[in-house]
């Protein structure tokens, strides 16, 4: 759209379109949001399987570096054409633009996970699995209990950092003819003619969805704290806390001669 | 110590001559070492480590830092995987085996390591964890104990060593000589055969250091078979049944109780002149 159609005075600008507007809008969001978390799930399983691969053994270790390189490079909207309209043309398999933002999603964002989980555990001290090993524990048992616990939680603020992004990625899922946020905008643009006050409008559910999600993942966050912090944390995980101070108390008289 | 090697294994039984205080035990050692040896790229660390500990043995490794002595004891639950040597641990071979010496049937890793506890130089309780669930989980993972029953023995654990009142606590919340205890107690409830101590105190601040030797004087009471790494020489006098001097990755010198007034080693003389 050429600067000289746009409208020139402020009382051109029908800012009631969006109101009216407001359910197609939403939807488009909510479609947005259903991609998005379908894929951070997809993304959250593979990325850890290929952080462990990346730790493993070579030659495995260099096929996850190698995927995660390339992976990371790809922008979401070509991975999004590739997924929908290349592997139908090359395998003749076709998706729906739901599964294929999806798949597309997953793909890139298998690789940035893979990375930011790949640091977590690398940042739990070796001691830990240490302990594990010197207690007998198996290597699965270590992995579950011992450092997937402590990884999650510090790799937990990079995870809502790269689910805000997906959110924002599905605006080029437009092209496959998705009704996110954008889809949606391009069509009222279309009616309206007002792209000012609707892109406007779309940027500011971007926004909003980018302060709402930062705010659950750190209360998120904030649950995982030890010892638990806050009313959530002690609401969701001071049961244990709880039931092992009846144990205590249930026990006979504490040793006198250790005073702590 | 005598060493091993000079020992045919048919002489185990005899009695004992080089402890002039108190023989030491006869029998099957619960950990023999023979010529462990272990390189990490050209450096070789342990150059041929001979060692027996019998049952109820109180074993005090000693020396200067970098000579190999958390080598060894962590060789002895293949932490650190020796090079070549033979280890033996309650009468089963899990080492890499003498050079000359193939077919011996070895035992996994992970049934050495449930018959020998460790208490590490910086604790490693799960930060994750109440200092009952650190105690709790190994039970329940290792041991398969029933959530009820796992419970109550590691709060009977803790109580031994007089933190039940720090049950609930998180390793954060407990001083060093407290998340110390928790480690040493966590070991105790699998009821190890032989229980390894890597410089136990040595992260501690001084004034904490006492409960927690306090803490392994107890075990040692009860009489747990254990090995010990440390710079405590003060401790190590009292509770050592056979003491052990390394230096550069050998044992310059072995003695059995009284061995740090009677050394004959001029090394080991000065080197325990030089700390105690």
């Amino acid at each position: 759209m050429s600067l000289s159609s746009l409208p020139t005075a402020a009382a051109e600008y029908d800012w009631g379109i969006v109101w009216d507007n407001r359910s197609m809008l939403l939807n488009g969001l909510v479609t947005a949001l259903e991609v998005s978390a379908v894929a951070l799930i997809i993304s959250m399983v593979f990325g850890m399987a290929l952080a462990l691969i990346r730790l493993g053994r070579a030659p495995f270790s260099w096929i996850a570096a190698i995927y995660i390189n390339v992976f990371r490079g790809v922008p979401a909207l070509v991975s999004v054409i590739w997924v929908y309209f290349g592997l139908a043309l090359v395998l003749d398999i076709s998706f729906s633009v739901f599964q294929a933002g999806v798949i597309a999603l997953s793909l890139l964002y298998s690789a940035f996970l893979a990375e930011i989980f790949r640091s977590a555990l690398n940042a739990i001290p070796k001691g830990q699995k240490e302990a594990g090993l010197a207690l007998g524990m198996k290597p699965v048992r270590i992995f579950f209990s011992i450092t997937l616990p402590q990884a999650t939680k510090i790799a937990l603020p990079n995870v809502g950092n790269m689910f805000i992004g997906m959110v924002k990625d599905t605006s080029t899922f437009t092209v496959i003819g998705l009704l996110e946020v954008v889809r949606v905008t391009q069509n009222l643009v279309a009616e309206t003619f007002q792209p000012f006050v609707l892109y406007t409008a779309a940027a500011a559910l971007y926004v909003f969805v980018a302060f709402v999600l930062d705010f659950l993942f750190r209360l998120a966050e904030r649950t995982l704290d030890t010892p638990p912090n806050g009313a959530l944390s002690r609401g969701l995980r001071g049961r244990k806390q709880r039931r092992i101070q009846a144990l205590i108390d249930a026990q006979p008289s504490v040793r006198p001669s250790t005073a702590t | 110590m005598r060493a091993a090697t000079t020992v045919p294994p048919t002489q185990h039984d005899s009695p004992e001559t080089a402890g002039a205080h108190a023989p030491r035990p006869a029998g099957q050692p619960v950990v023999e070492l023979r010529q462990i040896r272990k390189s990490f790229g050209d450096l070789e660390v342990l150059k041929g480590i001979d060692l027996e500990v019998h049952k109820g043995e109180h074993v005090v490794v000693f020396g200067p830092s970098g000579s190999g002595k958390s080598t060894v004891l962590r060789s002895i639950n293949l932490l650190e995987p020796p090079t070549s040597g033979s280890l033996k641990v309650a009468g089963v071979e899990y080492g890499p085996g003498l050079p000359g010496e193939s077919g011996v049937k070895k035992g996994k890793p992970l049934d050495l390591r449930r018959s020998v506890g460790m208490v590490f130089q910086s604790f490693n309780l799960f930060p994750h964890l109440t200092a009952l669930e650190n105690v709790c989980l190994p039970l329940r993972s290792v041991r398969g104990v029933k959530r009820d029953e796992a419970e109550q023995r590691s709060a009977d654990a803790l109580r031994r060593v007089g933190l039940l009142p720090r049950a609930a606590h998180f390793p954060g919340q407990l001083s060093g000589g407290q998340q110390q205890r928790v480690a040493i107690a966590r070991a105790l409830t699998l009821d190890p055969e032989v229980l390894l101590f890597d410089e136990p105190t040595s992260a501690l601040d001084p004034e904490l250091v006492g409960e927690v030797l306090s803490t392994m004087r107890e075990v040692a009471e009860l009489g747990m078979t254990m090995v010990i790494v440390t710079h405590e020489l003060g401790f190590a006098r009292e509770i050592g049944d056979l003491n052990v001097f390394m230096e550069d990755g050998v044992v310059v010198e072995t003695g059995p109780r009284g061995f740090f007034d009677e050394c004959h080693n001029p090394r080991t003389q000065k080197f325990i002149s030089a700390v105690l």
